[in-house]
């Protein structure tokens, strides 16, 4: 083989720079924003026009409602590009983002659950300054406020509980049922029994680790004490591993309140054999009159319903006192937080970002797109539609009459795994109540 | 043949050739690596901006962990069930589509197409299967083995991995092994027909051993891929129920990305990939010392 002529090499040595410096340069500067846009769109951010943003969504039900109102708010504002990137579902959105993070290209914005801001807080923009913050419903920024800084915007009130059908319901107690009388263990048991007695099968329980380890499971621990501060010293004292989980009255019952449960769960021959799917489904066809889970899945019950719309929801009961703390509140909190980026995110993007919050609040069509396309409850005073679907205006309801009880938002990440696959062994008869506590207790003990 | 005597030149021409790949291999193989060993001494939360060293104390956890050495002897469990069944029924396929069958190209290809899915899509298919068909099938039919979902019940949703991973896998061995049949030379087999060897005795004594390098390639990339399983694991029973199919690489991503626990995930993925490199590398090494010439 003849030695290659200077042109050639040259032209070689060129070609390979080139891709060097094409892979180098991503990575290296701080006006990228995203890794699979690296085109034209970021070269003209600094001209004042065509901005593109990014929203990572964690609400996979809302997807397509927010890529509409992308398209909307990109109406509103021609010069700003929205684009909604989704988290699969299943995984944390902390997990996301992170792994977003540490691949150099986060979005502008990101939903996250309110637990994950603190992690965040040093590559987020402080949002202190922004005029939402005043009208906020109390006490929803106080998660994501450190130092005096709110980092988070307030997205959600999401609240859980039993769902109901009251078409089946009012067949079950034959005439309209009224979800105030059931208070206590007894009575709710006594309402499967008349559900039974019509030939339908009382409740459905979702299996998934994340219903069960997320939303049921802390109910024991929020349902401790009326008193927040009263809960945190519970659940400190937890960590430290110096309370003893046997011989908790709530915990107890809550879990007594789950055998019962058990019995009349549908699917009790296989309990771990269910998926999310299937709870709207017998829920809305009215297989079943009951169903454990929150007012995000309406969407779904929506596309099943043979109710007419009238369904809503009915607390878990922990006892058979019906003025015992929890029997009759319901489970509540604002639940996703937004952050802009500061890191990756130039001025005119965190600009367009924070404009992008305040259309939500602010504008008619944002509003309208929280509301009544999101069917989210929204966290602000001055937003007044009301909410567009039965479970959004039940937990409303009872957050407006003070039968609230504040969910628990700032858990370990890795809490509704582990505890969640603690609780499907329980569900599945695989482990006892013993084994059940051990297992909390363990991890809480080795919590990072 | 390139002669060149001063080294510049040399090494120049072989820069040339070898460096974008050289170049590609040293930054997203060999960087990442001693970084990500780097990141084992310290503890890093995966975001957090500042991290502190703390020199060997996640090692010390990764043998504390009993969770990771559980999921480690599942994997093993696994490994162990899909090199064997994975290998045997590849081989009979290939083996059945090397008689001349009427149609046995199409076989071959069909057998093939499920390597060509990729794992999450596969594992969503058979969890389809699983837990809707089959449990269908089973009510109707009134065959109890079927009639709950395998995915429900710890020792069935492990067998449900497996059945997947052979069905992902068999086709792809199928078509090595379908190499290794054609490539024994003839004249051997038929010399051995002419001294009275039967069906069986010329498998046994000519085939096989002539096979062996088709073996080894074989069991390394099976037990290769059964150690790394991810994609299936995930989609099909995302290590469910309660943790009972979690295998260890889904483990360590938990670790490090859920629990956050950065740099302990990555000392566990570090004594993971040592363990997986010892075992194959003696499965080369003797594998090599059952080769044979024709």
């Amino acid at each position: 083989m003849k030695r290659l002529n200077g042109l050639s090499m040259t032209a070689m040595v060129v070609l390979l720079a080139l891709i060097v410096s094409a892979c180098s340069g991503n990575g290296g500067s701080s006006s990228t924003n995203n890794g699979g846009a690296t085109n034209s769109a970021n070269g003209a951010n600094t001209s004042g026009k065509a901005i593109k943003i990014t929203l990572l969504n964690s609400k996979g039900e809302i997807q397509v409602q927010l890529e509409e109102a992308a398209k909307t708010f990109h109406e509103d504002n021609p010069d700003i590009t929205l684009e909604i990137m989704a988290a699969p579902a299943g995984t944390s959105p902390f997990e996301r983002a992170s792994t977003l993070y540490a691949s150099g290209n986060p979005p502008t914005m990101m939903m996250l659950d309110t637990g994950d801001v603190e992690k965040f807080k040093d590559r987020i923009l402080d949002l202190s300054e922004e005029k939402w913050n005043a009208d906020a419903v109390e006490n929803a920024t106080n998660l994501t406020t450190f130092d005096g800084k709110n980092y988070g915007f307030p997205l959600a009130i999401e609240g859980y509980g039993f769902i109901y059908n009251k078409a089946v319901l009012d067949e079950a107690v034959g005439g309209s049922f009224d979800p105030a009388t059931i208070k206590t263990r007894d009575d709710l048991e006594n309402l499967f029994k008349q559900i039974e007695a019509t030939g339908k099968k009382a409740l459905i329980i979702s299996p998934m680790d994340w219903s069960l380890g997320a939303h049921f499971q802390p109910l024991a621990y929020a349902g401790q004490n009326k008193d927040m501060a009263e809960v945190n010293k519970f659940m400190d004292s937890l960590k430290a591993g110096t309370e003893d989980l046997s011989g908790n009255t709530v915990l107890n019952g809550l879990l007594d309140t789950f055998d019962m449960m058990k019995q009349y769960n549908i699917d009790k021959k296989s309990p771990l054999a269910g998926v999310y799917e299937r709870g709207p489904e017998v829920l809305g066809k009215g297989e079943v009159g009951i169903w454990f889970q929150g007012n995000w899945a309406w969407p779904q019950i929506h596309d099943f319903d043979t109710a007419n719309g009238a369904y809503g929801f009915l607390p878990v009961p922990i006892s058979n006192n019906p003025d015992d703390y929890g029997n009759q509140e319901i489970s509540s909190a604002v639940s996703k937080r937004i952050i802009i980026d500061k890191e990756k995110s130039t001025p005119e993007q965190q600009e367009a970002a924070k404009k992008f919050l305040n259309w939500i609040v602010y504008e008619e069509n944002g509003q309208d797109f929280l509301v009544n396309q999101a069917s989210i409850i929204p966290a602000f005073k001055n937003i007044t539609i009301p909410a567009a679907d039965p479970l959004g205006q039940s937990i409303q309801d009872y957050i407006a009459r003070g039968k609230s009880q504040e969910s628990m938002s700032t858990l370990p990440a890795d809490h509704w795994a582990k505890v969640g696959a603690s609780m499907q062994k329980y569900l599945n008869d695989s482990g006892d109540r013993a084994t059940l506590i051990k297992e909390i207790e363990e991890y809480w003990t080795s919590v990072k | 043949m390139i002669k060149e005597k001063e080294w510049w030149p040399r090494l120049r021409t072989r820069l040339l050739f070898t460096g974008p790949t050289l170049f590609a291999f040293l930054t997203v193989m060999i960087v990442p690596f001693i970084y990500g060993i780097y990141l084992t001494f310290t503890n890093w939360d995966g975001i957090a901006t500042t991290h502190t060293l703390v020199g060997f104390e996640n090692y010390g956890k990764v043998f504390q962990d009993e969770v990771f050495w559980k999921s480690f002897g599942l994997t093993l469990k696994y490994v162990l069930f899909t090199v064997i069944l994975v290998n045997a029924v590849a081989f009979l396929l290939a083996f059945g589509l090397t008689r001349g069958l009427k149609g046995q190209n199409i076989f071959r290809a069909g057998f093939f197409i499920p390597n060509l899915v990729g794992g999450i899509v596969l594992g969503l298919i058979w969890q389809f299967i699983f837990s809707n068909v089959l449990v269908f099938i089973g009510e109707k039919a009134g065959i109890p083995l079927f009639s709950t979902s395998w995915l429900a019940d710890p020792q069935k949703a492990f067998w449900a991995l497996i059945i997947v991973t052979i069905w992902q896998y068999a086709g792809y061995m199928m078509v090595i092994y379908i190499a290794g049949l054609m490539s024994v030379p003839n004249d051997i087999l038929e010399a051995a027909s002419i001294d009275g060897a039967n069906g069986w005795k010329k498998l046994r004594t000519m085939t096989l051993p002539l096979m062996v390098p088709s073996f080894i390639v074989c069991i390394f990339l099976t037990l290769q891929r059964g150690f790394m399983v991810y994609d299936v694991n995930l989609s099909l029973t995302k290590g469910g129920p309660f943790k009972s199919t979690e295998m260890v690489s889904m483990h360590v991503y938990e670790k490090a990305f859920l629990s956050r626990d950065y740099g302990l995930g990555q000392a566990e993925a570090l004594v993971l990939f040592l363990l997986v490199a010892v075992i194959t590398l003696l499965q080369v090494y003797f594998g090599k010392k059952m080769e044979v010439e024709a």
